[in-house]
Parts: C-alpha cells; sequence; structure tokens
C-alpha cells in the first residue's frame, strides 16, 4: 500500500525548499527537510557573480548563473546531517541540510 | 581564494585533458596527423563561450531544468563517440569516422568543461581585488591539468604498440563508465527519473572531498554514496565499451 501510495504521489506534492544566495552566504544556512522524502531546492541567486551548488554527501552539483535562479531535487535521504557549499566562494557560502527521524 | 581556484579549474582541465591526450596517442598509434585535435580545440572553446554566455537563458529553461538536459546531452554526445573511437581504432578503412569521432569527443568534452572555467573567471572579473589571484590560480590549475594531460601522452606513446592499445583503452573505457554515473546523476538531480536512495556509502574508505577521491573521480567517476541507477548503468557502460574493446583489440592483433 505504501508502495502505491509513494508512486502515486502528484509531483506537485514534492516539497519545495527554498535557499536564498546573497553576498556568497547562503539564506537559510541550515534547514531541515523530512526524511525518506524527495524534495526540491530552489537556490535563487542574488548575486552579481554566479555560484555553484555543490555537496558531496547530496551527490549535487549546480551552477547557479547571477541574478537567477535553479531547481536541484534531492533525497529520498536517510536521517543525517548533509553539508553544501557554494564552490566558487566557499569560505563564506557553507550550509547544512540536516535530516531528522520521524 | 587561490588555493581554491588551483582546484576548481585543475579539476575541469583535467577531465577534457585527460580525454584528449589519450586520443591523440592512438592517434599517434595509428600513423594519424595529431592536426584534427585543434580544430576540436577551437570548436569546443567556442561552444564553452556560447554555452557560457547563454548559461542563465539555457538554465531557465524547462522549469529550470536546461542545464542539467544540455549536460546530460554532451555525457550522451561524448560516451556515444567514445564507443565508436573504440570500435574503429583498429578499422583502417573507417580512420575517417575515427577522426570524426575524436573531433566530437573533445570538443564536447571542452563544452562541458570548459563553460564551467568560463562562468567561473567571468564572475570574478567584477571583482577585483579577486580577479588577479584567481587568474593565478586558474593558471596554475589549468598548467597542472594539461602537464597531466602530457604525460599520459608520452607514458603511452613509449609503451609498446599492444601495451599502448591496452592501456589507452583501458582509459577510455573507465572515462565511458564516468560519463554514465555523471549522467545518471543530472538524471535524478533534474528529477527525470524516479528518485533514488544511495545503495552504498565508501566515504570512510576514499572520500570525495579527498585529492585520491577526486582523482579518482576524474578518471573513473568514483562516487562514495552511489544509487542503484548510477551503479547499474556503470557496470552497463563499462561492459559494453569492454566488449567493443576486445573486439577491437582482437582486429588489431589479427592485422599484426
Amino acid at each position: 500500500m505504501l508502495l502505491f501510495a509513494v508512486i502515486s504521489l502528484p509531483a506537485l506534492s514534492t516539497p519545495v525548499f527554498e535557499i536564498e544566495i546573497r553576498n556568497h552566504l547562503f539564506f537559510p544556512s541550515e534547514l531541515t527537510v523530512p526524511v525518506n522524502t524527495k524534495v526540491k531546492l530552489l537556490i535563487i541567486n542574488r548575486d552579481s557573480s554566479a555560484e555553484e551548488f555543490e555537496s558531496y554527501e547530496l551527490n549535487r552539483e549546480k551552477i547557479i548563473p547571477a541574478n537567477s535562479k535553479g531547481v536541484v531535487f534531492i533525497g529520498p535521504l536517510k536521517p543525517g546531517v548533509y553539508p553544501f557549499f557554494g564552490e566558487f566562494f566557499p569560505k563564506t557560502a557553507q550550509g547544512k541540510i540536516h535530516v531528522n527521524e520521524q | 581564494m587561490l588555493i581554491n581556484s588551483v582546484g576548481i579549474i585543475l579539476r575541469e582541465v583535467l577531465e577534457a585533458s585527460l580525454i584528449m591526450s589519450v586520443l591523440l596517442a592512438l592517434s599517434h598509434l595509428n600513423q594519424i596527423s595529431r592536426s584534427w585535435c585543434i580544430g576540436a580545440t577551437i570548436m569546443g572553446l567556442i561552444g564553452a563561450t556560447l554555452y557560457a554566455v547563454n548559461l542563465a537563458t539555457i538554465s531557465s529553461l524547462y522549469d529550470g531544468l536546461g542545464q542539467e538536459i544540455v549536460n546530460i546531452c554532451l555525457y550522451v554526445l561524448i560516451f556515444i563517440f567514445v564507443l565508436i573511437i573504440v570500435k574503429t581504432l583498429s578499422q583502417k578503412p573507417k580512420a575517417k569516422l575515427f577522426v570524426f569521432s575524436m573531433v566530437v569527443c573533445v570538443a564536447a568534452a571542452i563544452v562541458r568543461e570548459g563553460s564551467e572555467v568560463i562562468i567561473y573567471l567571468n564572475g570574478f572579473s567584477s571583482i577585483p581585488e579577486l580577479f588577479t589571484p584567481v587568474l593565478i590560480g586558474g593558471a596554475i590549475g589549468a598548467g597542472i591539468g594539461l602537464s597531466v594531460g602530457v604525460f599520459f601522452y608520452y607514458l603511452i606513446i613509449n609503451l609498446s604498440a599492444v601495451n599502448a592499445y591496452c592501456f589507452s583503452l583501458a582509459i577510455l573505457i573507465l572515462v565511458a563508465g564516468g560519463l554514465m554515473s555523471q549522467m545518471t546523476q543530472l538524471l535524478l538531480q533534474a528529477d527525470l527519473v524516479p528518485s533514488q536512495s544511495v545503495i552504498w556509502d565508501t566515504s570512510w574508505l576514499v572520500s570525495e572531498h579527498s585529492l585520491v577521491g577526486q582523482i579518482l573521480f576524474a578518471l573513473m567517476g568514483y562516487e562514495a554514496t552511489p544509487t542503484m541507477l548510477q551503479v547499474v548503468l556503470y557496470v552497463v557502460s563499462i561492459v559494453i565499451t569492454t566488449g567493443f574493446a576486445y573486439g577491437s583489440f582482437k582486429t588489431y592483433k589479427k592485422a599484426g
């Protein structure tokens, strides 16, 4: 039953989380997403330079051009902490995604 | 900033430089003029510039997934032409197709990796105090990446012909696996295939953050936390390329 429920979930029900890039910092820099769920990250770059959203733990890598936005799907994730960073400005652009037990 | 830019540019240049050096070495072994590489590089750089300049527009296509779709197409294109190269390697009558495939591979690899370099450097052009260190770091990274390519080239052409073919084919097989692995990751990132859970974690053994992890990634698409689809496509592409390589090698030995 659970399997059917997962398959039949419409795409619209994918939870969306927004992350903004301002002055080479992520806002919010830490966020909590639901366990074992596919999540859509909407990354909005407000800087006038491009940034690359990257995470080895999440297996994700995407350039977000200056003053534009990008979409990255992640998960389903097990409980844990998944760091991410901006590859172009890694000193400041650091963040973490928390996945907690239900 | 300097060290960071060394790493970023190195990683991009290394991937393209590795493919280029193996293909140049194969040209040398097959006594084919290596001049095709100049045209391929120029085409690649033009393509990379066009891609970089239009990245914002491309990214916003298909609900913000345009970038992934273009990169998936590039990976598939390179993969197909790596297969053709492996297949036609020892077939003299197919020399034209062999050269054409090498041009496509190198040009597409430069578009893929070069566009990231251009976007990265361009971002810093508006930040004068950082632009110089980034350019210096970038030059060092590019220098190391190209040196590794030159090293591989001379390593291969100084082997005996049989060993040189084996070694080149082995690298192309690993590169092909890496291409499919990266492509799968983009399919998942863009939600174009059903989402998958990670099936194992070898980050305790080789972390992707480490130098070894980065080199393994450039060489064979190493991934510490892969998904099932990624592993399956990786293995399938390795098996197909190895099959082609084996056939090619037999033809080569028969021809003497």
